[in-house]
């Protein structure tokens, strides 16, 4: 047998060419991952897991106020549902629990509520955890698993107003058609404070970036919840049912917390003071120089992004001395509620060599970024000074 | 004649030294330990962790001991299939090779032991492979169901029931030995003759 296997290998690739026809079915099953993402280095993305696939942004792509569709981060806990579950003529919007109507949607139906769009900050709950000490089991993301979007859809609060809201309600739970290969795996079910859900900026979105929504981002729906982190950004979004209290299960009651107050690290999990991930923390990124870079004496464009998540970006600030000194950078282009804000600094190096620029931001509510985030047991909400290696040229 | 056994015995000998270094580096090293273990770790890892996610996201962890420890525990009770003895050794090598002073970059394991050892041992003499339909439905479900569904009519992978692929033995060979795109490679996993039998299984279906 052994034979014959290395014998096929010849032939393999003129023998897939042939029944290549065969297996166009795998194609639509699941997306390539592959096609996604040239090499981790130079591609559109850095790829942290194949399957599911999890990427993260280049940070160089920040310099685009808007991330684009296909640079935007993936990540999900199962990746795509089946195609025949999300397929228009299938998919449905279930809405039931604590109401007056169980009602169903189509996705043309839904188009029917008012179209509203946001602008807003995408952030994956464990960007940046890689940076924690001592480290923490998960995907190790960097600085990429977050992007600036243009969402478009209907109002959660809309959706809901039509079902008819049942007093003693207090969460809305949220559930994708995503599920895992084993079944004995919990689903990714989520919930959000009816007060979050009621928010006129909480968005179900059909559109990103003015694009019918991608299959990896939540195809044909998925859940905007402005300002908060993405776990509460369910896609693949087909049951929402309105309830007393938070949803069941390991993604709501284990997983997606943080301690209240800071924990010493690796004294073990701190029991009731959990709380879920909700706001994101004020953070920024410089996107230009790249770490490696190699820049002139002359002056040098700093730019980059920052954001946080109910205030607005009051400062970001620049150190070129290991955090001694401080110098304040203008904020530029767009400036909108939920997004990201641009800041440029003109720097003229003093001297040639290696140079670490450390960046962060101060938001309108008085938060500021911190040297490094409180050690949590899974690395959420990393928000420490950001940082780019560089060299002057002589 | 003497000098034609003694290369043998040469081997002999440095296997004997091998095996007792083994043993005493399983006790410091973790270098060692994790090169010692990986061969059949690390077919483990495909056998038993990749049926729900690629092995990128177990070696980009650097964890001690009793997280891997709870890690693993996690995964069985979510419905991986690690018998005792197999999350034993894989608690082992994970918390060997991928501990927190792990570098971000570890080098790949020279070919040779990069190579992951079978968990089912083939017979000395195989002589010619006659798949066994009645064994290929359970190693199926065991292995692939997750996958390709019940009765291998698709689910996350393709439809398997009769997919032209069956009728290419060279082709299905490859990509269950050697992987496919999302498929992980099953050469660490299954025996030529688990191959066989599922073959067998699925042109019945």
């Amino acid at each position: 047998m052994s034979e014959s296997v290395s014998s096929s290998r010849r032939t393999l690739f003129k023998r897939m060419a042939e029944i290549i026809g065969g297996l166009v079915v795998w194609g639509q099953v699941r997306p390539a991952p592959a096609q996604q993402t040239v090499s981790p280095e130079t591609g559109p993305q850095t790829v942290r897991v194949m399957r599911p696939y999890d990427a993260e942004t280049p940070v160089r792509e920040f310099t685009s106020y808007v991330t684009p569709n296909h640079r935007f981060f993936v990540r999900s806990h199962f990746g795509p549902p089946a195609p025949e579950l999300i397929a228009e003529a299938n998919w449905r919007l279930r809405v039931g629990g604590l109401i007056e109507h169980p009602l169903e949607f189509t996705l043309k139906d839904l188009k029917e509520f008012e179209r509203v769009t946001i602008t807003a900050v995408v952030q994956c709950s464990g960007n940046g955890r890689a940076f924690h000490r001592p480290k923490v089991p998960g995907v190790q993301w960097e600085r990429g698993a977050v992007g600036n979007a243009q969402w478009t859809g209907v109002r959660l609060r809309d959706v809901l107003a039509k079902a008819g809201i049942r007093p003693s309600a207090k969460h809305v739970q949220l559930q994708g058609a995503d599920r895992p290969v084993v079944a004995s795996v919990p689903l990714f079910t989520r919930s959000i404070p009816l007060e979050k859900a009621l928010h006129p900026d909480t968005i179900l979105a059909y559109e990103m970036n003015g694009r019918p929504l991608p299959l990896l981002h939540g195809a044909p729906l998925r859940v905007i919840t402005p300002g908060w982190m993405a776990d509460s950004c369910t896609k693949w979004l087909t049951e929402i049912t309105v309830q007393v209290d938070e949803a069941k299960g390991y993604y709501m009651q284990t997983a997606y917390r943080v301690p209240v107050t800071a924990i010493q690290p690796n004294s073990g999990l701190p029991g009731t003071s959990m709380v879920p991930v909700e706001a994101m923390v004020v953070k920024s990124l410089i996107a230009s120089p790249v770490n490696g870079d190699q820049v002139g004496r002359g002056p040098v464009t700093v730019q980059g992004v920052a954001w946080s998540g109910e205030a607005a970006v009051a400062i970001v600030e620049l150190s070129f001395d290991d955090g001694k000194t401080w110098e304040q950078a203008r904020l530029v282009g767009e400036d909108e509620p939920y997004a990201w804000r641009q800041w440029q600094f003109l720097w003229k190096p003093k001297a040639a060599g290696a140079v670490t620029i450390l960046c962060r931001a101060t938001d309108a509510a008085g938060q500021v970024q911190p040297q490094e985030s409180p050690w949590n047991p899974s690395g959420f909400l990393w928000n420490g000074w950001d940082r780019v290696a560089i060299t002057v040229a002589s | 004649m003497m000098t034609r056994s003694l290369p043998l015995i040469g081997l002999f000998v440095l296997g004997l030294a091998g095996l007792a270094a083994m043993t005493a580096a399983q006790e410091d090293d973790p270098a060692s330990v994790s090169a010692a273990l990986a061969p059949r770790a690390e077919g483990l890892i495909v056998a038993r962790c990749s049926v729900c996610h690629s092995p990128d996201l177990v070696a980009q962890q650097r964890l001690p001991k009793d997280r891997w420890l709870a890690t693993v525990d996690k995964m069985k009770h979510w419905g991986a299939e690690i018998a005792d003895d197999e999350a034993e050794l894989l608690v082992r090598y994970l918390s060997a090779r991928y501990h927190p002073a792990a570098p971000d970059h570890l080098p790949p394991f020279d070919h040779e032991l990069r190579k992951a050892e079978p968990l089912t041992q083939e017979p000395a003499d195989t002589g010619p492979l006659v798949g066994v339909a009645t064994r290929g439905a359970g190693i199926f479900e065991h292995n692939c169901q997750a996958c390709h569904g019940t009765g291998a009519t698709g689910g996350m992978g393709p439809k398997l029931a009769k997919n032209p692929i069956l009728k290419h033995d060279d082709l299905f060979w490859e990509t269950v030995l050697h992987g496919r795109g999302p498929m992980p490679a099953w050469g660490s996993v299954l025996s030529q003759q688990d191959i066989a039998d599922i073959h067998t299984w699925l042109l019945t279906k």
